[in-house]
């Protein structure tokens, strides 16, 4: 599919018009659920979209099943990735089936460094073009980056064979703003802020071409603010607050405080309004709203 | 001012705290460590990842293995509040001391240590997958947090030491650390490896390392093969160091904390927390609940920020699901700790923080009597 880049619009519509769509970001961001949501924003309009989650330990592994119109989902997950890469590599025999069995490849796949992410980056890869876009939530910022980085290093460190081969045209397709886009998903904390522009740097680094989208998670509906002597938290004596007001208050305070970090670097950023939780288990209801928003904000 | 949590602290010589990112693990650790200092322990806290204003506040940016006392800081910090009229022990008796440990630096630290010899050392850290490994192998930088409160367990200059456990994306990645790690210095299979000419290799084996070679290159098998063969010397060192930390760990002095915020999708994760802590024979010391919004009164309120107070309020009914969940588990809940209203930036507010556990309730099966 051919991705139309036009120049008027927000930089997240633009990132999340690509063939494949990384979301990164620190652990508890949201990442899972923004991700899902960008998913199915996409499959509501019409498009052939595979949400991929990478080894999530909640989530039973393996095959792609399709989980609405348009919509399809895979927990990737390096068992199946790697019988499905050998398999198409050395073909499916008898042979294949010892190889895989044999005790010592099952030791090596798991600890040589680099194989393992291979191998999941390789599966993403080569879903790549049975869909208009496939959307990957990536583990949190340190793995997510390993995935990236282990890969880069195997390219650089060990020449030959076609799993070499496999991870230089991978790196390439992540390198082009024609294919890949990425969106860094953080909360409006200090942490996660922060974290991000290191992420940020780090994938500028890899991938120069081709910037990354970012995006504020769960902002806080607006507080009105009476006493302007209060608008700088390090004034507050403590951190801790009292009272539902009180906190509402800092909390909106602190939020904009927070997000000074990305303007001041003149970084354009989209949001996404907080969901307030629902008082059962169901994150189907949170990945609907925040659907909705990001469709009504046009970042698709 | 006692709370639960003190219970914990009062019984162990260590407690390690678990638990997936953005939970605020590092926060309610460095807070625990203050109500232990508290307590008249000579404690320590291990912390990993700290907040960049904090860990710059605390004089903690430089990483290493040396301890930063920050006992003027609380002493300061307490005096201010007793002079507040805080409820507060009447005389302050411990030491607290923080380190923040540089995982890379003493990985290899630890494979000097475990090598024969320093021509081993050498070719260990020079090989390429090592410094991968070093950096990337899910397991390091759990196993190498145990390598130091090893190290801090047997000196004996302290009798609280309070480990914060990397940022993970599982719970269990800390407990699973020493058993991947010691998959990966088994030995049958190293030996294997170091020996591909010997006859004892069945011909599968050698299928199998042929066909691993088409698909990796030659180079790539070339450093995997020189790694595992200086890996196999260290190999004997390595497994009798775990069978001693897991000794200390199964002992009565470690307790283990799960870390988490009030939200529905933890039930499972506590469950599997509880089950293979069980497994392993470690002791657990509760649940701690960290960002919780049930203390937040509704005084004050202006009806033009409605949409925030609907906010919060979804938040506390949330919680208290999640609360009634525990008690009807019935799971012990440890602490609990607010919200805060913004980050912490100095001792003195990781002190208004120590001071903001609020009761948490014990179950009937875990009351002490």
């Amino acid at each position: 599919m051919h991705s139309t880049i036009n120049s008027h619009s927000h930089p997240i519509h633009n990132a999340l018009s690509r063939n494949l769509i990384f979301t990164h970001g620190k652990g508890g961001v949201g990442k899972t659920v923004v991700s899902q949501a960008i998913a199915l924003s996409l499959a509501k309009q019409g498009a052939r979209t595979l949400w991929v989650t990478l080894e999530d330990p909640t989530l039973p592994a393996g095959e792609i099943k399709q989980v609405e119109t348009f919509l399809w989902h895979m927990n990737c997950d390096f068992t199946s990735a790697f019988e499905e890469y050998a398999a198409m590599k050395i073909g499916v025999s008898q042979l294949t089936r010892i190889f895989l069995k044999n005790k010592l490849i099952q030791y090596l796949s798991q600890a040589a460094p680099g194989v393992h992410d291979l191998v999941l980056l390789g599966k993403i890869w080569f879903e790549r073009t049975h869909y208009a876009h496939i959307v990957v939530d990536m583990p949190s910022t340190g793995y997510g980056l390993a995935l990236f980085q282990s890969t880069y290093n195997f390219v650089k460190l060990f020449r030959g064979g076609p799993l070499h081969r496999d991870a230089q045209s991978i790196l390439e397709t992540l390198k082009e703003p024609q294919s890949t886009g990425h969106l860094i998903v953080a909360l409006p904390e200090e942490m996660p802020l922060r974290e991000s522009l290191e992420l940020n740097a780090f994938l500028a680094e890899i991938f120069p071409q081709n910037p990354a989208a970012f995006l504020v998670n769960r902002t806080f509906p607006t507080v009105l603010q009476e006493n302007q002597e209060e608008l700088s938290p390090d004034s507050w004596p403590s951190p801790v607050a009292h009272s539902i007001e009180e906190y509402a208050r800092k909390r909106f305070i602190l939020e904009n405080y927070n997000m000074r970090l990305w303007m001041d670097q003149k970084i354009p950023f989209g949001k996404l309004d907080f969901i307030p939780p629902p008082p059962t288990n169901s994150s189907h209801i949170v990945v609907q709203e925040l659907a909705k928003q990001i469709q009504a904000k046009a970042y698709v | 001012m006692k709370q639960t949590i003190d219970d914990a602290l009062l019984k162990r010589r260590v407690i390690i705290t678990c638990g997936t990112g953005g939970v605020g693990k590092t926060t309610l650790s460095a807070a625990m460590a203050i109500r232990a200092t508290l307590l008249g322990k000579r404690t320590v806290v291990i912390t990993i990842d700290p907040a960049k204003r904090l860990a710059h506040s605390l004089g903690l940016e430089t990483l290493g293995d040396h301890p930063t006392d920050l006992t003027p800081q609380i002493r300061a910090a307490y005096e201010k509040a007793q002079a507040e009229g805080a409820d507060l022990p009447a005389e302050f008796t411990g030491t607290l001391a923080a380190i923040v440990p540089d995982t890379r630096r003493t990985f290899e630290n630890f494979v000097t240590e475990l090598a024969p010899n320093s021509n081993v050392a050498e070719k260990v850290m020079k090989n390429p997958i090592f410094q991968i490994f070093a950096k990337e192998f899910s397991g390091t930088n759990e196993y190498m947090a145990l390598e130091r409160l090893f190290h801090l367990y047997r000196q004996e200059c302290y009798d609280c030491i309070i480990l914060d456990t990397p940022p993970s994306r599982n719970t269990l990645a800390f407990l699973d650390a020493p058993r991947l790690l010691a998959q990966f210095f088994d030995e049958k299979i190293i030996r294997w490896l170091i020996l591909p000419t010997n006859k004892i290799v069945s011909i599968g084996m050698k299928k199998a390392l042929g066909i691993l070679e088409k698909l990796t290159g030659a180079g790539f098998m070339t450093h995997l093969l020189d790694f595992a063969s200086s890996l196999f010397e260290v190999q004997a060192n390595f497994t009798s160091n775990l069978r001693k930390i897991t000794t200390i760990l199964e002992s009565p002095q470690v307790g283990f904390i799960m870390v988490t915020t009030p939200t529905l999708d933890t039930a499972p994760d506590i469950q599997h927390f509880l089950t293979t802590l069980v497994q392993h024979k470690f002791h657990f010391d509760g649940v701690a609940l960290n960002r919780t919004f049930g203390h937040l009164k509704a005084t004050g309120l202006d009806s033009k920020n409605e949409d925030a107070y609907s906010v919060i309020r979804a938040i506390q009914e949330r919680e208290e699901v999640v609360l009634k969940n525990l008690m009807r588990n019935p799971i012990l809940v440890c602490a609990k700790l607010p919200e805060l209203a913004r980050d912490v930036h100095s001792v003195e507010d990781l002190f208004h923080v120590a001071m903001a556990f609020s009761p948490a309730h014990s179950t009937p099966s875990s009351t002490e009597t």
